[in-house]
């Protein structure tokens, strides 16, 4: 077998991982061996995370609806089963910017 | 509950109405900063962020506490847990459709008349509060009744009640020091024009004119 210098094949592997790990303390921007354990774990986190948000903003959308729907007598169990009643097809997101920044068209939903 | 056959109509004109917006708003997320090609005729200006779109998050000047309205709730007559939490909700803000976990988004909650609080029961002599005593050392914790306590002092039970129902964290902690407790019917505070929220209290505490009862 002819030589084999191994030139940067390493390096380029191991600074894949570290261009992940800007702004980390310590060594876990600066060692690789470190770095590579966070990096594993912030993807790992990121990968769930990306599907807990879907929950969380659903649940803060809920929570924020409840509140506006309560000040108005009724409850958001009681207002979601009219809203599907009468087949009104708006998202709890959209209902729950409606009572921030519209609250008098919020009004007349709950009525 | 609701006129529902009477305003179908009218809201379904709100929603109607709300549902033809999208042309502008589409134009402003497509100008902002992505590199799409919009195809000929079509102009976007660029409009910002985009309001309606993204969830609202409350700016500095939504959360400052200074600028927050006061509340006043008078407690005498009332039973301690019940009141406990409707403050504990206008503390959080969790009345407001703004609410947001992360921030403060409540108001100042003062509560009067907390030495006429009430408990139900046998809880004056059987409820105990704890406390560790030298230096969280084994066997050193103190114990006292809620009668004993709240002849001492009378706020400090409202004070531990609300302080149990928010959050034990950093903002639940800085959330405590927007309550004041006083166990006289009067309070400094009447330069912040407190509104009196004792009657939305009550209702809350109250099941169709009935006192809820634990």
């Amino acid at each position: 077998m002819t030589r084999v210098k191994r030139g940067n094949v390493a390096r380029k592997r191991r600074n894949k991982i570290l261009e992940l790990n800007r702004g980390y303390r310590g060594s876990h921007s600066t060692l690789f061996r470190t770095a590579q354990q966070r990096t594993l774990k912030a993807l790992t986190t990121a990968y769930t995370d990306r599907r807990k948000k879907k929950r969380t903003y659903r649940r803060l959308w809920i929570r924020r609806i409840n509140a506006a729907v309560r000040t108005k007598g009724t409850t958001y169990s009681k207002f979601i089963h009219t809203m599907k009643k009468d087949q009104i097809m708006l998202n709890r997101k959209v209902l729950s910017q409606l009572v921030i920044l519209d609250p008098p068209s919020f009004s007349t939903l709950t009525k | 509950m609701f006129a529902v056959q009477a305003n179908q109509a009218s809201a379904r004109a709100v929603v109607a109405q709300k549902r033809q917006v999208p042309a502008a708003k589409r134009a402003s997320t497509v100008a902002r900063g992505h590199s799409v090609k919009l195809p000929d005729g079509v102009s976007a200006e660029k409009l910002g962020r985009d309001v309606f779109n993204t969830t609202y998050y409350p700016k500095g000047e939504d959360v400052d506490m200074s600028r927050k309205p006061w509340v006043v709730i008078d407690a005498a007559g009332m039973r301690l847990g019940r009141m406990s939490t409707a403050a504990a909700k206008y503390l959080r803000g969790g009345n407001s459709g703004s609410y947001t976990p992360a921030f403060n988004m409540g108001v100042n909650v003062i509560v009067i008349n907390a030495d006429k609080v009430e408990v139900t029961g046998q809880k004056a002599q059987q409820k105990m509060y704890y406390k560790l005593g030298v230096r969280g050392k084994p066997g050193s914790m103190k114990e006292e009744t809620y009668e004993s306590l709240f002849a001492r002092q009378p706020a400090r039970v409202v004070e531990k009640a609300i302080r149990g129902m928010l959050p034990k964290n950093r903002l639940g902690r800085e959330t405590f020091t927007h309550l004041k407790v006083y166990a006289g019917s009067d309070h400094p505070h009447a330069a912040q024009n407190p509104t009196d929220v004792t009657a939305d209290v009550a209702a809350s505490t109250h099941k169709d004119g009935q006192i809820v009862v634990a």
